[in-house]
């Protein structure tokens, strides 16, 4: 098996490539992010365009860097060492762009985004002159829109493995008290110590014993994981080898989702060349230490990101979660001890053993040292991944790289970590960015890395309905409080958002929600989390839409409609909106409002097509005035209510 | 498309069946890998599947049925020619994506998980996969379009009715 050594000079000639430049090198960062916006077209249509007029460059694919706002992007890297990133350079702007760049040789033109490295010529903006790039800490991100993820020469050439070389000259104790030290907490959002995981293994009387990357990141809003699945993925089986030596594991799975195709890709691939280098097999760079790995393709459930969901997963079976204990470290996959950590967690064990736990703590807290992924969407004008070290607050990160509400709203609600840890108001921007700040203030946790924040046009109600909703379609079914109770949840939302809200739904929420703290696993305890936070900080929101019948969003659908000005006056000035309108909208209400009344018509559909295209005559108002009677409910509600 | 009528057509079904999994073994872990490559070929688990798949992984076909209908992106129908993903996340939830789903599923009168009556055209629950700086989105045999808004939704479907690109 190769050393270390000769891996490394392997990758001499990729170090040079990406290091050097001894031509320009034109880099298009590709993953699912940037391939959504166009970015293969750009990346096809600048290699069409040097070949067929003769240019001296190269273009290569490297990963995505994060930014997702700023996709389809172009890295310059030129002779000398600069490095400049263009943002949104789509397919057809690729012949002025080339004929800016490499033609002309300018440097700064509209597609400027900023310089990354070496020395730009003077005027050329740098990215550390943009706030949301300079108040990020990307440590693990560093070689994400650096290298190629599908060559392993090029995450060598970064580095890559470094840290595996370093863990195997040292005892299992030490790889172990150096991961402790560094209080790495485990990234899925539970923050468990990983060392102390990692010694539960080890100390596990079981034999033989298994390794697994829980890679099934399901809580929608968040794609940290992807990142590094797909931009990154050497660092991730890096990871995993280091917490396979010190905890004593000779096999691993690696269980990915369905819905991230090309992370599968790029991780299959990535394990293939680890394999043909001998990072995997036997005798691992020449120690005696050998590991089996394999990549497990989820096929869409919710609950197989729950750990024993997943090992039952791996395990030819329903992905339903167990009652614990026995946990992993004693009875895991296929009855093996086992060690389950995040994505992230092994990204952060491999950058620890590379660069050593001082320069890890460098950044970050005296309690949480370090850097973590975060993924910002929703309402927000720049939405993306962004590595931020712990302490700097939500504020900071929804203010500077998430660039705040779109323009003339106002920030409502931040929903961190997916459908389980439940929304927080205005007091979340002040939270620093560590998992204890969050619980101290009542929230379940700090989740995953997924921060999804609403403005004024978000319905916190209707964001409940579609969680629950979720919740309950992802139960297991195991045990009837959690599929019971999240059903049941669902059932008295819809109906409050239908106007047939009581006053007695408070107090069954609370039932409900202190029935699901008995459920076997995370899925149904967590499940009533969302209620449980509006119930104490939108409680006004909430009694609104029951005792007012009132959504102030105007988004729930039976507390609303849609009403058509239908002067004269009106439909004039909008004759040629209402025409189109007409046209797109598919119901009578909108051909009666334009007019055209056609009978037979189908029933309106509440697409808001109608005010969408007419914000000017068509009006969001109360479905109900305040002092009408109940309306009458379609009856699923059983009859004892 | 290939169909299964019959006890021989059972019989040849379980042979072809068989031979896709080659390189699968019991005891492994092999499950789902095995239902992947059958979706693969087939475009969905045909019923006539299962005794395949449970013989060759040597598991009870209740244990490979329960595997199937318990996991949300294997169908027991043949897929649509072209599947619209309707995104279910909450960022393009709070930017609209309610308004989506109303408009795909009246304009084709289908729910998720159906087809329409030619199968041409067919509705799947998608769940986010981080592409949140397009929301509210869909995505077409997996290519996302968006941000959309209804009008932009009507627009999407007709012109896929029409056989258009997205």
């Amino acid at each position: 098996m190769p050393t270390y050594a000769e891996l490394e000079a392997q990758a001499a000639p990729a170090k040079r490539r990406i290091e050097a430049r001894d031509r320009p090198r034109l880099a298009v960062g590709i993953d699912t992010s940037s391939i959504a916006v166009g970015a293969l077209k750009t990346l096809d249509a600048l290699r069409a365009l040097v070949a067929s007029r003769g240019l001296d460059a190269d273009v290569v694919q490297t990963g995505g860097n994060g930014l997702s706002f700023a996709n389809p992007q172009v890295e310059v890297g030129r002779a000398g060492g600069s490095r400049i990133l263009y943002q949104h350079v789509d397919a057809e702007d690729v012949p002025d762009f080339l004929e800016s760049v490499l033609v002309r040789g300018e440097q700064t033109n509209r597609w400027l985004l900023g310089a990354l490295g070496g020395s730009p010529a003077s005027g050329v903006a740098r990215m550390d002159d943009h706030a949301w790039w300079s108040v990020q800490e990307r440590r693990l991100m560093s070689e994400m829109g650096l290298i190629d993820p599908e060559s392993i020469d090029d995450a060598l050439a970064t580095g890559a493995y470094a840290g595996l070389e370093r863990s195997l000259v040292m005892t299992q104790e030490d790889v172990i008290a150096e991961v402790t030290g560094s209080k790495l907490g485990g990234r899925s959002g539970g923050f468990f110590p990983t060392g102390r995981k990692w010694d539960f293994l080890r100390t596990s009387p079981t034999t033989p014993k298994t390794m697994v990357c829980n890679a099934d990141e399901g809580d929608p809003g968040a794609w940290v994981n992807r990142m590094t699945m797909e931009d990154d993925p050497h660092a991730l089986i890096e990871g995993m080898l280091i917490g396979a030596w010190a905890a004593g594991a000779a096999t691993g799975y690696i269980y990915v989702r369905e819905e991230y195709p090309l992370a599968f890709e790029r991780v299959v691939k990535a394990v293939e060349q680890a394999y043909e280098r001998g990072l995997l097999g036997k005798d691992i760079l020449g120690h005696d230490f050998s590991f089996e790995m394999k990549v497990v393709r989820g096929a869409g459930s919710y609950v197989c990101g729950e750990e024993s969901g997943l090992i039952a997963s791996i395990e030819d079976a329903r992905g339903m979660p167990k009652i614990r204990p026995p946990y992993p470290a004693a009875s895991g996959v296929f009855g093996q001890g086992s060690n389950v950590n995040n994505v992230g967690s092994y990204h952060c064990a491999a950058w620890i053993m590379r660069h050593g736990v001082e320069k890890y703590a460098d950044v970050g807290t005296e309690r949480n040292p370090g850097t973590m992924l975060f993924s910002l969407s929703g309402h927000v004008q720049r939405a993306g991944c962004f590595e931020f070290a712990f302490g700097v607050t939500v504020g900071q990160a929804y203010e500077i790289c998430g660039g705040g509400a779109p323009v003339g709203h106002t920030f409502k609600a931040l929903q961190p970590g997916g459908p389980l840890l439940g929304v927080l108001p205005e007091f979340a921007l002040d939270l620093a960015i560590e998992p204890e700040a969050f619980r101290e203030k009542g929230a379940v946790g700090l989740g995953g890395g997924g921060f999804v924040f609403l403005d004024d046009t978000a319905c916190v109600i209707d964001l409940c309905a579609q969680f629950e909703w979720f919740l309950e379609d992802e139960s297991c079914g195991r045990c009837t409080t959690c599929h019971g109770g999240t059903q049941r949840m669902v059932e008295i939302i819809r109906r409050i958002q239908r106007g047939g809200g009581r006053e007695s739904d408070i107090g069954k929420f609370r039932l409900i929600a202190d029935t699901l703290k008995y459920s076997n696993c995370f899925h149904g305890q967590f499940a009533p989390s969302i209620i449980v936070n509006t119930m104490t900080w939108f409680a006004a929101e909430l009694e609104e839409h029951i005792f007012s019948r009132h959504c102030r969003a105007g988004v729930c659908k039976g507390l609303t409609r849609y009403e058509a000005g239908r002067d004269k006056a009106t439909r004039a000035e909008y004759a040629e909106a209402y025409a189109r309108a007409a046209e797109t909208c598919l119901t009578l209400a909108m051909r009666r409002a334009a007019g055209d009344a056609v009978e037979g018509q189908e029933p309106c559909l509440e697409c808001v097509v109608c005010a969408e295209l007419l914000p000017q005559a068509v009006h969001v108002v109360d479905a109900f005035e305040q002092g009408d009677p109940a309306p009458e409910l379609i009856s699923i509600q059983p009859a004892y209510e | 498309m290939t169909s299964f009528y019959g006890a021989s057509a059972r019989n040849e079904a379980t042979l072809e069946v068989r031979q896709i999994l080659e390189g699968l073994a019991p005891g492994e872990g092999d499950l789902l890998e095995a239902l992947h490559r059958v979706q693969h070929r087939y475009g969905y688990i045909p019923q006539a599947a299962i005794p395949g798949v449970a013989q060759h992984l040597r598991l009870p076909e209740s244990r490979v049925y329960g595997a199937v209908t318990y996991y949300s992106e294997f169908r027991q129908t043949p897929p649509p020619e072209t599947k619209i993903s309707w995104c279910s996340g909450p960022a393009c939830y709070i930017k609209g994506s309610e308004n989506l789903r109303l408009v795909l599923e009246g304009l084709l009168a289908c729910g998720m998980g159906e087809n329409t009556p030619d199968n041409r055209l067919g509705l799947h629950l998608g769940q986010c996969n981080g592409t949140c700086d397009n929301a509210p989105q869909v995505w077409v045999d997996g290519e996302v379009v968006g941000p959309l808004t209804p009008s932009k939704t009507v627009e999407l479907v007709r012109r896929l009715q029409a056989g258009d690109q997205p």
